[in-house]
């Protein structure tokens, strides 16, 4: 037998466990022992074929994961908008996707993983077509991009589009380069900056280019460069739009645009300021008359016929005229006294231009503190009302007063009415201002005798809001006087406006019981068909008829037709501005029915009144030098 | 310093052959035997003065002879190191950490230069007991021990005390003074197999989920018939466990129970949710090679301060002993023949090793590896 030592130790530890105490051999107890060692490594052969078994399955089913991970992978890389390029440290692509390829025009031969950015951009369909020059240079720009955390990049390329390129380094040392297609947000973009600086509608710069404009011309100034800035306003467009509709109107403006655009030299700008206000920068003026002569050929061009959509139409324009050295350019102050200056064109009457002058400046500030004191004055209780009697000439009694504001401002003194009637047309004050009289005439008429009628102005703004006979009404039953004292008068003027809504009004206040006279006759048109229209009670003789009376044959052979006419359709007659005793005899002879004038008084307030209805009455007795006025 | 291995079959006749009254006995035993041999309590009775620590197992190791039954024992006597026994009950896993912070209080003194830690093997959390002692102790103190043993029954445990076997206490033995000197060496082995996972679901040392799906169901499918055995049988699959922010510092677990309702398994330390696992498997030869290096390390260390290993504490895990079954001796003789065959070794097949780790030095629980503590005294 072979002896303990030269057995392998597990069988020699095996053997000593079989051994007697008396130095025999245990073959039965070996054989278990080495029996269950060879058990033992079965059983471990058994567990590790399972084991690879498992860890194999294992494997396979990770790597099916991950193929179908690649997979989701590479449909959302190819369905991305952006296209994206991966690079390892080497600079070698990993991995692209379809957009990138699109984006490059690159054959699918040219995106096999390994070729650099270089290669990649060689074979780009999309810049071959630059000449090698712009080829080289977007290679090179794209190829140094910052190899920092990350940069970016936007190009142009040969066909126009517009690419940004984003580069990103990755933990592993490589990077990412994602590129997007940006021609259409830049398009849009460009647009959005164009609608931002021109009018839809024309197309010509807006209020914000404009001053722009103005700002680099100041940037371009050559010494002692003079230019003109034109405010323009078209004259009558407002009926055009009223009568024809905004779609007529908005091709007239483009019309417009186009003729004025037609006369003006290519580095002159012209805007459009909203409605129908146009401006025109006039540059490199070397002559005072050069804007004039622009403004002249403007002011005949837009003045000549249009034809829209079957429509002849004509409107004309006033101009509005700054001439500054270019270096003293402000924008705004310049534009301002444009307008100053079309201001005082239209008050020429329109269809003409002006040239700005410091005194406009003047008479805008005085306008301005007129309209700050006018906004003041209601509120403060400023206004104030007169009244000038009427004589019923063959009674030779008073049978009615005119009422008639004044303004009794602290500082101006008392203000006429013709120096604050028309601004207050204008502010729009006129509502306000007209209610007030005809509330406090008709108030201070209840304390009269019953047959003494109120006669109050009525402007021909104060029919626009429509609502004029409940503002008569409302004074009438406010006061509580018979309606058929009080007389309305408007001038020929009233029918220049809305004259269906104007006679519709005048017919509710007579229905009212009001009586309605025609002022100022023989001024304005003078047009019959006025009297044919409507059923006036009084027609009111001008003044400057009666004050010709005795030098003026015509004007005794008006006064005499007047009356007669008056006389023959049953409507009584009133001749204003008398001032002589003779002018009343040749009245009395004509058959006028009365009169009004500082021959038998000037307006009077309300307290000198009395005096005049009851010049016997002794307390209230006016003074002699009044009466005399 | 003196070292004796007595032949537990001699019963208190191989007392008579000591060279002095000792200061330690060790004392290792299959839990059964231990219970009910009278010899710890002879022992005791027969030296009152001296400290008798040690476990229950399912195998002892006896210097390079392994048995699954009977007691191995041995009797130190030191020159110039003080030393000192400190026990605390630890009634369930959730006071492991407070238990440990205990012991630390109680063995805590300037001159500490090491301690051996025996405690409850079953309802413990390695971790959080090695994690209260350092709380006190601090990161660097020198901890070394086990958890007791029961070989593949997973019933019940037992640390013996100067007699007596007691169940849930954790026993800490304290070395104090410069003229002893202990080093450590721990190592597995073992080699990673099958993909990397990742740990979805824990709470403290139970497992629930790897990479979402149950991790019993993973373990039933690897051991195949042999689930049946669990958790004996989980012992062939321990677990490597690392983080992945930290991949220098790993863990080897092993299984001490499943529940089969909740699918989960209960290791011997931590799993912390989010951590990477990979299973492991054993070749003898590799286990070996695991002893070795354990020997090589802590061997070293002793060299380098001059010394020569007078004991070798010996902690190897159940699961080595359930893989390589009669191979098992080889790891001993493999240690053997690094620090020499004249060194007295003794030791036992435990649930959980703890000693620093060969690299940071940190004191830790491992599972599935042999860990080494040599004794070596200055004359």
């Amino acid at each position: 037998m072979t002896e303990k030592q030269d057995l392998p130790p597990l069988l020699a530890r095996q053997v000593g466990k079989a051994t007697l105490p008396d130095g025999s051999l245990d073959a039965q107890k070996l054989l278990g022992l080495v029996s269950s060692v060879y058990e033992a490594n079965e059983r471990d052969r058994r567990r590790t074929d399972h084991a690879n078994e498992l860890m194999a399955q294992e494997l396979e089913d990770a790597l099916t994961a991950i193929e179908l991970q690649n997979m989701r992978f590479k449909a959302a890389l190819d369905n991305m908008t952006q296209g994206v390029c991966l690079f390892d440290k080497a600079a070698r692509m990993a991995v692209c996707n379809r957009r990138f390829q699109e984006i490059y025009g690159l054959e699918d031969a040219d995106c096999k993983s390994g070729n650099n950015l270089m290669a990649l951009l060689l074979a780009s369909n999309a810049l071959k077509q630059a000449d090698e020059m712009e080829r080289r240079l977007l290679m090179n720009e794209h190829l140094e991009l910052d190899q920092g955390a990350s940069a970016a990049l936007e190009q142009e390329w040969p066909d126009g589009r517009h690419i940004t390129i984003h580069r990103n380094r990755i933990p592993d040392g490589g990077f990412l380069d994602t590129i997007a297609d940006v021609t259409e947000n830049r398009k849009a973009s460009a647009q959005i900056a164009h609608l931002a600086r021109h009018d839809a509608l024309t197309d010509l710069p807006n209020r914000l280019l404009l001053r722009e404009r103005m700002q680099e011309v100041v940037r371009n100034a050559l010494r002692d460069e003079r230019c003109a800035i034109m405010c323009l306003d078209l004259d009558r467009f407002k009926m055009v739009n009223d009568t024809l509709g905004h779609p007529v109107g908005d091709a007239l403006l483009v019309a417009v645009s186009e003729r004025i655009t037609s006369l003006v030299r290519s580095n002159d700008v012209v805007a459009r300021l909203g409605g129908d206000e146009f401006a025109i920068i006039q540059q490199h003026v070397r002559k005072q008359s050069e804007p004039a002569r622009l403004a002249r050929r403007i002011i005949a061009e837009l003045s000549k016929p249009y034809v829209i959509e079957g429509h002849k139409v004509q409107i004309g324009t006033s101009i509005g005229i700054e001439i500054v050295n270019v270096s003293d350019l402000n924008p705004d102050e310049a534009l301002r006294n444009a307008d100053l200056a079309l201001y005082e064109a239209k008050a020429q009457g329109r269809g003409t231009y002006c040239v700005y002058s410091s005194e406009m400046h003047d008479s805008a500030t005085k306008r301005r503190e007129l309209e700050t004191d006018l906004r003041d004055a209601l509120a403060q209780g400023q206004f104030v009302v007169h009244y000038q009697p009427q004589l019923d000439i063959r009674e030779n009694t008073i049978n009615g007063f005119e009422a008639l504001v004044r303004w009794e401002h602290p500082v101006r003194g008392t203000v006429s009415p013709v120096d604050f009637i028309p601004v207050c047309e204008e502010m729009g004050l006129i509502d306000e201002l007209g209610k007030f009289v005809m509330q406090r005439a008709c108030t201070d008429a209840k304390q009269w005798p019953e047959h003494i009628s109120i006669a109050v102005n009525l402007s021909p703004l104060q029919f626009r809001s429509g609502n004029l006979p409940d503002i008569v009404k409302g004074a009438i039953a406010l006061s509580g006087i018979p309606a058929n004292r009080l007389e309305l008068e408007i001038t020929e003027s009233v029918m220049l406006e809305d004259v269906a809504s104007v006679l519709e009004q005048l017919r509710a206040i007579k229905r009212l019981g009001c009586q309605v006279s025609l002022d100022d006759f023989g001024t304005g048109y003078s047009s019959l068909s006025y009297i044919r229209h409507f059923p006036f009670d009084r027609i009111k003789i001008d003044q400057s008829f009666v004050k010709d009376l005795g030098d003026n044959p015509d004007s005794l052979a008006i006064i005499r037709a007047v009356a007669g006419l008056c006389g023959s359709l049953g409507i009584k007659s009133t001749a204003e501005g008398v001032e002589t005793l003779d002018q009343l005899d040749i009245l009395t002879r004509e058959h006028c029915d009365s009169a009004q004038g500082y021959l038998f008084s000037k307006p009077v307030p309300l307290e000198q009144v009395h005096a005049l209805i009851y010049p016997d009455d002794p307390p209230k007795q006016a003074k002699p030098a009044d009466k005399a006025a | 310093m003196w070292v004796k291995q007595l032949d537990a079959t001699q019963g208190v006749e191989g007392l008579k052959s000591l060279p002095g009254t000792p200061d330690l006995i060790f004392i290792f035993g299959e839990t059964e035997g231990l219970k009910n041999s009278t010899l710890p309590g002879e022992l005791a009775k027969s030296f009152p003065d001296s400290i008798q620590l040690g476990c229950s197992t399912g195998t002892i190791i006896d210097h390079v002879k392994l048995s699954d039954e009977g007691l191995s024992i041995i009797a130190v006597g030191f020159e110039h190191t003080r030393i000192a026994l400190h026990v605390h009950p630890l009634p369930d896993i959730a006071h492991s950490h407070e238990t440990g912070a205990e012991l630390g209080k109680l063995l805590a003194a300037p001159d500490l230069a090491g301690s051996f830690i025996l405690s409850e093997g079953l309802g413990v959390n390695g971790s959080a007991l090695v994690q209260g002692l350092q709380s006190i102790l601090g990161n660097d103190a020198v901890i070394s021990g086990g958890l007791a043993g029961d070989g593949a029954r997973f019933e019940q445990t037992l640390v013996t005390v100067n007699g007596k076997p007691v169940s849930k206490v954790t026993a800490a033995l304290g070395f104090y003074g410069d003229a002893i000197s202990i080093t450590h060496g721990s190592a597995g082995g073992w080699d990673e197999f099958g993909p990397k996972r990742r740990v979805t679901k824990s709470e403290g040392s139970v497992l629930f989920e790897l990479d979402g799906k149950p991790a019993l169901d993973l373990y039933e499918s690897y051991l195949g018939e042999e689930a049946a055995d669990l958790p004996a049988s989980g012992l062939l699959y321990p677990l490597k466990i690392w983080n992945e922010s930290n991949p220098q510092d790993q863990f080897v677990r092993t299984i001490l129970a499943v529940d089969r309702d909740a699918k989960s398994i209960t290791l011997a330390g931590d799993i912390p949710d989010g951590w990477n696992a990979r299973l492991m498997r054993g070749s003898f030869d590799h286990l070996v090679d695991g002893a070795s290096e354990a020997a090589q390390h802590a061997h070293d260390d002793l060299n380098a301060k001059g010394m020569q290993a007078e004991l070798c504490l010996f902690v190897s895990c159940v699961g080595r002993r359930l893989l390589m079954g009669q191979s098992t001796e080889d790891e001993v003789e493999a240690v053997a023949d690094i620090i020499g065959h004249g060194t007295p070794i003794i030791g036992y097949y435990s649930y959980g090793e703890i000693a620093p780790h060969n690299v940071s030095k940190v004191c830790g629980l491992h599972n599935q590896t042999v860990t080494l503590t040599l004794f070596a005294e200055a004359a």
